[in-house]
This record gives C-alpha cells, sequence and structure tokens, in this order.
C-alpha cells in the first residue's frame, strides 16, 4: 500500500512536469500581456517594449521556463502582473470560496440524484421511473448560465427569500449550489439507476430477498453499496473538475473562486496565475484520483490495491 | 410505441416548463409595470451610506501599478493629483493651488497647505517628489503608467509647500495627465515602511473617503475622510462597491435593493430600469471611440476612394438607434466631442449608397470582392453591429467575411502585426481627452496599433500640434489635421460610446462620470 502511494506521488510529479511545460509554452502563443494592461491608455511601442524587459519577459524562452522551473520546486509560481500578489496567495484566497461552492454543489447533487437514481431503477418502468429519467434529461439539458439566472429572478427578485450574490453567509450558497448541483444531478441519477439496475439483476440480490430481508435492507445494504463504485468514481472524477470548472455559475453570482481567478488571468494574459493555478488544479485532479483509488477498498474489500496483492 | 409515447411526453413537459419559466419573467415584467412609480423602495435602513454595484476588480490599488477604468471609479474617491479635473471634465487646482510655467521646461506648482493623508503623515513637497521620482524610476518603470510622464526630467523641492518640475520636452496634455491615474500623490514615510505589497491591497491618499477594507473580487469599503481638506465634504459617512461582473445579477440586486447605483447597464436592461418606479436611468457621453479601421496596405483599401466609399454605404445612424437602443453618438473623426482637438464643423459621412457604388465603380473594384473584418469574439453586440455593416457593403457589391477573435489576440497579436484581415474593430479609450494620443498613436508610421498608414502631411501636423502649449494654435492645426484625416479616411468611424447608469432614487446629486470616474464627495442620501 505504501509503496503504491509512493509509486503514485512519483507519478504526480512526472504529471506535474508535463503540464508546466504544456501551459507555459502554450500561453505564450498568443497575444502579449503587456499590451492588456494598458486598457484605459494609449502606450508607444517603446513603453510597451520598456515593461516587456521589467517584467523579464524579454528574456529567450527556455531562460524564462528555467526560471519558472526553479520557482515551481519551491513552491513559488512567481507574482500575478496584474495585482503583484504572490500566486499562491492569490489561490489561497479563493480557496475557500471555491471549496464551499464544490461541496454544496457536490451535495445538492447528492440529495437529488441518489433517491432519485435509486427509486426510478427500484420501480423500473413505472410513472415514478419515468418522471426520474425526465428529471435527470432537463437537468442534463439546462444550460447553468440560464438556470442561475432563473433562480436569482424567482428567489430573489420576485420571492425575495435569498440573495442574489456574494461569499458572505451560508444563505449566499444556496442558489449557486442548487444551479451546480441541478446539472450534476441529471448526469449522476441516470448513473446511480443504471448502475443500480445492474446490481439488482445479480443473483446475490434474489438470494438475499429469498432469505426474507426487508426490501428496503436489501436495495441499501445489498444493492445500493455495490453500485455505488461507479458512482464514486464519476463524483470524485467531477469534485475535482468543480474546482477549476465552475466559471460561468462563479460568474452568475459573484462567487470568488478559483474558475473567475484563472479565467480572468487567461484574459490578462497573466503568466503567472494561469501557470500556478493549472499546476494546482493538475496536482488536485491527481490526488482526488488516488483518493478515489484508495476509497475502492473501502467500498469493496475484495479490492486490494498494489504491493499488497503479492 | 410506449416509449415513443412518454418520449413525446417527456419533451412535452420540457416545453410547457420552458413556457412557464418565460412566462414568470413576462409577469414579473407585467408586475413592475402596473407598479410604475408606485412600487416601494426595497432600501430601507442603509443610513448615510451607499452601495454602488461594479463589474470589475483592478485587483491592485497602486496608482504605479494599473491602467484600468475599474481603478479610477474607486481610486478617484481615494487619491487626488496636483490637478484636479472636474465632473465635466474642466481643470482645477487640486492638491496644487497655483501653478506657472517659469519658462518653456519649468512648471511651479505651489501646493496646498494642511492636508494630510489618510495615515496622518502630512501633505507636502517631499510627498510629490517621492510620488514622482517612485513613478518615473524602477517600480515605476514596471507598470504601465511610467511612459504617460517621460515628459517629466524630476521634480525638485523648492520649500515646504512649493516643487518645481523639470520637463525634457514640451507637453500639451501634462496637466490632464497630473490629474489622474499615476501621478496621483501617495505618502512616502506609508509606502516606505508597509512596501509595495502592503500598498498594492491597503492604499492610502489624500482623497475624500479613505479605503477601510478590500476584499478581492468581493468588495471595497470606503469610508469618510473626516479631515478632508474641503470644507463640508464628502457628505456620504461610508461607501460600498460591490463585484459583480454579471449584468442580469448587477441588475437583480440593483431591484432588490442590494445595491443603490449600478454601472454598466446593458441597452437591454434600460427599459426594465424605466419602468421600476424607484430606479432613475441617467446616460453619459464617454471618450471612447468605436471605428473599423482599414489595412490600407491591402488591395482593395489602399484606395482613398474605396475608402470613403465604404464610409458612405454604411448609415451608421440607423446601427446607434437599431442596434445601441440610441445609446452612442455619431463621429466625423476618431475621437468624441468630449475631445481637444474633435471638429465639430465636420459631418459625419451621410449615408449614401449610390454615391458609394459611383467610387467603387471609378476605382475599378468588381462587384462581389470579398473582404475579411476582423472583430473581438466576446462583444455580441459589436457582432450585431459588423453583421449591419456586412448588410450595407453587400449592398454595393462588397461580401464581408467576419472573423472573430479572442479580444486580447485581437489587440495584441493581429493588429500590430497586420494580420486582421482588410478591416478590424478599433475601440480606443481617450483618457487624455485630447485627440494628440490618439492621433499620433494611430497614424504615426510605426506605432504600435498603425500597422500601415504613412502619410507625411499627417506626422508633420502631429509633431507640430505636439512642440505647442499654446491651445489655440493646436486647435487650428487639429482642425486642418482633422479635414485631413476625414478626406483619407482611414478607417470608417462608427459611433462614440455612451454609458448607462442605473441609481435608486434615494440617491441625490450623483452625475454619471464621462470617463469612469466616479465622483461621491457631494452624493447625498434621502
Amino acid at each position: 500500500m505504501i509503496a503504491y502511494i509512493i509509486r503514485r506521488l512519483l507519478h504526480t510529479i512526472l504529471v506535474v512536469f508535463a503540464i508546466s511545460l504544456i501551459i507555459f509554452f502554450s500561453v505564450r502563443l498568443t497575444g502579449d500581456p503587456v499590451s492588456v494592461m494598458f486598457q484605459a491608455g494609449e502606450p508607444t511601442k517603446e513603453a510597451i517594449a520598456e515593461v516587456r524587459k521589467n517584467l523579464g519577459l524579454d528574456e529567450p524562452l527556455y531562460v524564462q521556463y528555467g526560471i519558472f522551473l526553479k520557482g515551481l520546486v519551491t513552491f513559488d509560481f512567481g507574482e500575478s502582473f496584474r495585482s503583484g500578489m504572490p500566486v499562491i496567495d492569490l489561490i489561497k484566497e479563493k480557496l475557500g470560496a471555491t471549496l464551499a461552492l464544490a461541496f454544496g454543489g457536490m451535495a445538492v447533487a447528492i440529495m437529488i440524484a441518489f433517491p432519485v437514481g435509486i427509486v426510478s431503477a427500484v420501480k423500473r418502468g413505472t410513472g415514478v421511473d419515468f418522471f426520474g429519467r425526465i428529471f435527470s434529461l432537463i437537468g442534463i439539458s439546462f444550460p447553468n448560465f440560464w438556470l442561475g439566472i432563473m433562480l436569482i429572478l424567482i428567489f430573489a427578485v420576485n420571492l425575495k427569500w435569498l440573495p442574489s450574490s456574494g461569499f458572505e453567509s451560508f444563505k449566499h450558497l444556496i442558489l449557486p449550489s442548487i444551479t451546480l448541483g441541478m446539472i450534476l444531478s441529471g448526469i449522476l441519477a441516470r448513473l446511480v439507476r443504471s448502475s443500480m439496475l445492474e446490481v439488482m439483476n445479480q443473483q446475490y440480490i434474489s438470494t438475499a430477498k429469498s432469505k426474507g430481508i426487508s426490501d428496503f435492507a436489501v436495495i441499501i445494504k445489498h444493492a445500493f453499496r455495490n453500485a455505488l463504485l461507479p458512482t464514486v468514481t464519476f463524483l470524485g472524477l467531477q469534485f475535482g473538475a468543480l474546482l477549476g470548472g465552475t466559471v460561468i455559475v462563479e460568474q452568475i453570482f459573484s462567487w470568488p473562486g478559483i474558475g473567475r481567478l484563472i479565467i480572468d488571468a487567461i484574459n490578462q494574459r497573466d503568466y503567472p496565475v494561469i501557470q500556478g493555478g493549472v499546476i494546482f488544479l493538475a496536482v488536485i485532479m491527481v490526488a482526488v484520483n488516488l483518493v478515489i483509488d484508495l476509497s475502492y477498498t473501502l467500498i469493496d474489500p475484495r479490492i486490494k490495491i498494489g504491493g499488497s496483492r503479492s | 410505441m410506449k416509449k415513443k409515447l412518454s418520449s413525446l411526453f417527456a419533451l412535452l413537459v420540457i416545453f410547457t416548463l420552458i413556457l412557464s419559466a418565460c412566462s414568470g419573467g413576462g409577469k414579473e415584467k407585467a408586475s413592475t409595470d402596473s407598479s410604475k412609480g408606485g412600487e416601494e423602495n426595497p432600501v430601507k435602513d442603509r443610513g448615510n451610506e451607499i452601495v454602488i454595484g461594479v463589474s470589475g476588480d483592478p485587483q491592485n490599488w497602486d496608482p504605479i501599478d494599473t491602467f484600468l477604468l475599474d481603478w479610477s471609479t474607486v481610486a478617484t474617491s481615494v487619491f487626488e493629483g496636483l490637478v484636479d479635473r472636474t465632473i465635466d471634465l474642466e481643470l482645477q487646482p487640486g492638491l496644487a493651488e497655483s501653478w506657472e510655467y517659469l519658462d518653456d521646461k519649468t512648471l511651479q506648482f505651489k501646493l496646498r497647505q494642511g492636508v494630510t493623508f489618510h495615515n496622518g503623515e502630512p501633505f507636502n513637497a517631499e510627498a510629490v517628489k517621492f510620488t514622482f521620482d517612485r513613478l518615473l524610476g524602477a517600480e515605476g518603470q514596471k507598470g504601465p503608467q511610467y511612459s504617460n510622464y517621460t515628459s517629466i526630467e524630476s521634480v525638485e523641492v523648492v520649500d515646504e509647500f512649493t516643487i518645481n518640475m523639470k520637463l525634457n520636452t514640451p507637453d500639451p496634455v501634462l496637466l490632464t495627465k497630473l490629474a489622474g491615474y499615476g501621478a496621483v500623490i501617495v505618502p512616502p514615510k506609508y509606502v516606505a515602511e508597509k512596501g509595495d505589497e502592503h500598498f498594492n491591497n491597503n492604499p492610502v491618499g489624500t482623497g475624500p473617503f479613505k479605503m477601510t477594507s478590500y476584499k478581492r473580487d468581493q468588495e471595497i469599503v470606503l469610508e469618510k475622510n473626516p479631515d478632508y481638506w474641503k470644507e463640508g465634504l464628502p457628505k456620504l459617512d461610508k461607501v460600498v462597491y460591490k463585484i459583480i461582473p454579471e449584468a442580469s445579477t448587477r441588475l437583480a440586486e440593483l431591484q432588490t435593493g442590494k445595491i443603490d447605483i449600478m454601472k454598466r447597464v446593458e441597452v437591454s436592461q434600460a427599459e426594465t430600469v424605466k419602468e421600476t418606479g424607484f430606479l432613475e436611468l441617467q446616460e453619459v457621453g464617454t471618450p471612447t471611440a468605436f471605428s473599423l479601421r482599414f489595412d490600407v496596405a491591402k488591395k482593395p483599401f489602399d484606395s482613398k476612394e474605396v475608402r470613403q466609399a465604404i464610409n458612405y454605404a454604411v448609415d451608421k445612424e440607423a446601427i446607434i438607434n437599431e442596434i445601441l437602443g440610441g445609446y452612442g453618438k455619431p463621429i466625423s473623426t476618431f475621437q468624441s466631442e468630449l475631445s481637444f482637438g474633435n471638429n465639430p464643423d465636420l459631418e459625419p459621412y451621410p449615408y449614401d449608397p449610390e454615391k458609394a457604388k459611383e467610387l467603387l465603380k471609378k476605382a475599378g473594384v468588381k462587384e462581389g470582392t470579398a473582404v475579411d473584418l476582423f472583430i473581438p469574439g466576446n462583444d455580441g453586440n459589436f457582432k450585431e453591429i459588423a453583421q449591419a455593416v456586412s448588410f450595407y457593403l453587400e449592398e454595393v457589391g462588397i461580401k464581408v467575411n467576419i472573423n472573430t477573435a479572442d479580444s486580447t489576440t485581437l489587440t495584441s497579436d493581429l493588429i500590430p502585426n497586420a494580420k486582421a484581415g482588410h478591416m478590424y474593430r478599433q475601440g480606443w479609450g481617450g483618457w487624455t481627452l485630447d485627440f494628440d494620443n490618439t492621433a499620433y498613436l494611430m497614424y504615426y508610421e510605426g506605432e504600435q496599433w498603425n500597422p500601415s498608414f504613412k502619410n507625411e502631411k499627417v506626422e508633420e501636423l502631429l509633431e507640430k500640434q505636439r512642440a505647442s502649449v499654446d491651445p489655440e494654435e493646436r486647435k487650428a492645426i487639429f482642425k486642418e489635421l482633422t479635414e485631413l484625416l476625414y478626406d483619407l479616411a482611414p478607417e470608417l468611424n462608427l459611433y462614440s460610446a455612451v454609458d448607462i447608469y442605473a441609481v435608486n432614487k434615494r440617491v441625490q446629486n450623483f452625475q454619471p462620470p464621462h470617463e469612469d470616474r466616479m465622483r461621491l464627495e457631494e452624493v447625498t442620501v434621502k
């Protein structure tokens, strides 16, 4: 097990190195951060060249990459061109909001999708199943910017129950979480339903039923637990994606998350922030994957990981 | 069969849901309609403070590190320059009480006495010297402000409240530039002790309000500066700026009373604001101009007649009225009416497709000639304008292929390297409100955003106006220059932008700024 984790960590270093190469050179392919700094002003060619020089952007690319790699080893992603703040501090600043939204979205998705998926599977072919499936279809098809704006109009503007934007209290988390969770729950409910159906056809379910265990216990203890495996994989990957990929929801609800940080940085060609942000997300993704793999052993004790096989 | 039926039913359900959601929106509109004028103001107990919804966060408050309109919206209340530009764009004494030219290259300022920074540090000649040494030194050269002030050689302290500004070249726009952005005065001791990074997030100036809290990408809190040097000002105790990038969310916050002033109202939202009893719509002309610039190195736009023909072929007024909802002003050269150097005697090219066809025929342009137009991909409104232009040009026999590009790529790569097709969108802030900067950088050979235009007479006039500090003389030169540029038609001039603000009626004396610099000293609430 330990050997396995160490192997995975070495693997992570390789991934980060590969990503650092790709991100470093790809952000430099189009556009120039210096001319964008002058939004309100009108710089001369000389002024632009001067600032480029002062930011070290006139050095040969391999020199710049060397400096970047050197920083990376010490977790120093450099300073943002725009705010002058260390990139690592910017990420730390946003991490709370990002995690809150990711957990909120996941919680909503699970609360909706698990019951809907299970009931759909158990009552397969009935009206309940039918509505369950329609529900997931709707969840999948709603664009989240539309859903977000609709929720604001209904719950903030008309009913005045909830605030429409900002990152202040638990109340502020509700609408963005629902927006994010709705989309996720559509896919998740379908996944739960299909893996439940698969499991329900297994002989051990019939065995369990024939032993006279209550239906509820069969469904939860025997069927659902076994159907959980593919769901956990999906949720884990989604969680990683949620940490960086909720830009639209963040935009609508003025949520100060990492997605917006990176998108703004891309628009401004703020190289250090783009590089640091993407590498941070990559590390998170790899870590989440590792946790998912390890969690398999908890869900299904038959699965053994790494060295303990021998 | 059953499956088919059920999917049909599913479709029906979705359709009904969407319909009901849409009608929900309609109902909402109806309810605001019926309550016009009578709807209760949702803001009740906010006291002597206002909340402003803005679209962006400049990320950095150090004046020498940024050149963003979002910065000036807030920082105008925190920092002050030697010179002040009023909301009506008049220059008046700021932290300097008066100034005079001792000779061509020496400008002497008498400073205001008894002014203190928000941290209690005194404002004096040393602070002014420190500010400009910093701006023109190593720290300033890393940022975008330095290049605006290179005509200043040095600042010398004469006595505690007098400084001499030594210039290396005459600069007719210098006084305007001293009224904002990089030239606002910063506290020497504070910056030296706390360091640049701290100053980025905790700015201290002499302005009517002091910044007491800044949460990046969330909110900025300003509180009244009780020791402000202007007697009795500011009138508000507190101003909060909320950063809300999405326009529909900003409007929702305004409708629910969470904010009092909304910056950047979209044209499509104007009606909703007008229909809401407790809100008021305010519009204001800006110095920002928009055009489609021709790459004159590419055929057929190497011909002046063809460029003029395009100007005749497009109905600019229809574009302003139909697409911009009237929120735009016609321009005859690439500057707004607010710009020094604008020539009010020049009428924009009239809409005359027959004349256009005639000119094109004379220039030998074949029917069906195709040209490439580049526009930024993130501007939906401008896409509609591009489509309208394409329609008008089709009418006179020119086919336009509209290409969209990422806006940063367009401005920083495609345009400077002449890779933006035959014509491309050019948007220009014009922050100095003087044609000097714009025209020089647009039409002087070799400048960043002038890949191909070259005219010796134009360059001669540009140099001549720059060498003079006499407004009358410069005015005469600009008259000649604008007439020449009008005839040469290096671009299809479309409009200068109009900004829309929405304001809760509890806010009194708010005047929308021409160039995003909100002035709040006189604002009160009822």
